[in-house]
């Protein structure tokens, strides 16, 4: 190593044991002689220790509990259970309810039945609110 | 399939929970996040046990942990503001015993908002190695790059830190 350069980002590796032998040699070298990397690697130092010394944080109560819930696991079964429930009430109501008579309807009467109910005409809301109110983007 | 000796998602919740809660919240800053990166975890553990090699479980769901971060900081990049320049024009204070002191009194919540402030590539190399406690290698084949720019990120990281906690 040049020992007229700053060791620069090598001075964290430094301290963290990262270095080899002869980066080592190196840089305790240059430390030697130069007292603003010096100064550097303690202030690198102190940062470090703060972050180190950064306590556990504990996670929410009940946070992992909510998080291993079998949510689909309950909701398949959810589903299975009201199907199953529902088959169930089919086949009893099926065994149980009285027998309607068959009903012939009249399609045509229906139909002419919903179309004149279905009309506008002589609807008050239909007839005061307009189908499209007309805007113009224009300043 | 898991395996052999692999744990289950529900095992490492249980017995690493705590430490992988720590390393969410250091990584986001905020607990919201920690908990959607922390849940991001147990579904790629459930996924992908398979890779586990038996050793280190913590580095292991850091490694895990941090790439899910980074993923999705690059996916929603969501705060391009706090990314720096390469070279960052970082000056260093002269010391003083008024430092050292507000150093010894410094809240963890202080520690973490500065660290919140790093760019993320750093403060996820700087959380990599003073958190989880993992080496420069272990943090390259983590990252994804050599052990050169570990060592970069690293020392800025943390030079930004001390200017942060401890200015001038």
């Amino acid at each position: 190593m040049n020992m007229s350069a700053h060791p620069g980002d090598l001075l964290s590796a430094y301290l963290d044991g990262e270095l080899t032998p002869r980066e080592v040699d190196g840089v305790r070298a240059h430390l030697e002689v130069c007292v603003e990397c010096r100064r550097e690697v303690q202030f690198i130092g102190e940062a470090r220790t703060l972050v180190r010394d950064l306590p556990p944080v504990d996670p929410p109560f009940g946070l992992f509990e909510r998080m291993l819930r079998p949510k689909h696991r309950w909701a398949r079964a959810g589903v299975g259970a009201l199907a199953a429930g529902a088959v169930a009430s089919v086949a009893v109501m099926s065994l149980v309810a009285p027998r309607e008579p068959h009903v012939s309807t009249h399609v045509a009467q229906l139909v002419s039945a919903h179309t004149a109910s279905a009309s506008t005409s002589g609807d008050p809301i239909s007839e005061i609110t307009p189908a499209a109110v007309p805007v113009s983007f224009n300043r | 399939m898991a395996g052999e000796g692999a744990p289950t998602w529900e095992e490492v919740a249980r017995s690493h929970g705590r430490f992988l809660y720590t390393v969410a919240y250091r990584l986001t800053g905020n607990r919201e996040d920690a908990e959607d990166l922390v849940q991001e975890v147990l579904l790629r553990v459930r996924r992908g046990l398979e890779t586990y090699q038996p050793g280190s479980m913590e580095g292991w769901l850091s490694r895990i942990a941090t790439n899910a971060f980074l993923d999705d900081v690059r996916r929603k990049k969501r705060r391009p503001e706090d990314l720096l320049p390469e070279d960052p024009d970082w000056v260093l204070p002269p010391s003083s015993a008024a430092d050292e002191a507000l150093a010894a009194e410094m809240l963890p919540d202080d520690i973490q908002a500065a660290l919140a402030r790093l760019p993320d590539d750093f403060r996820a190399a700087v959380v990599l190695c003073d958190v989880v406690g993992l080496s420069y290698q272990e943090i390259g084949e983590s990252l994804g790059v050599p052990v050169g720019t570990v060592r970069s990120r690293i020392h800025r990281g943390r030079a930004m830190l001390r200017k942060a906690l401890l200015p001038a």
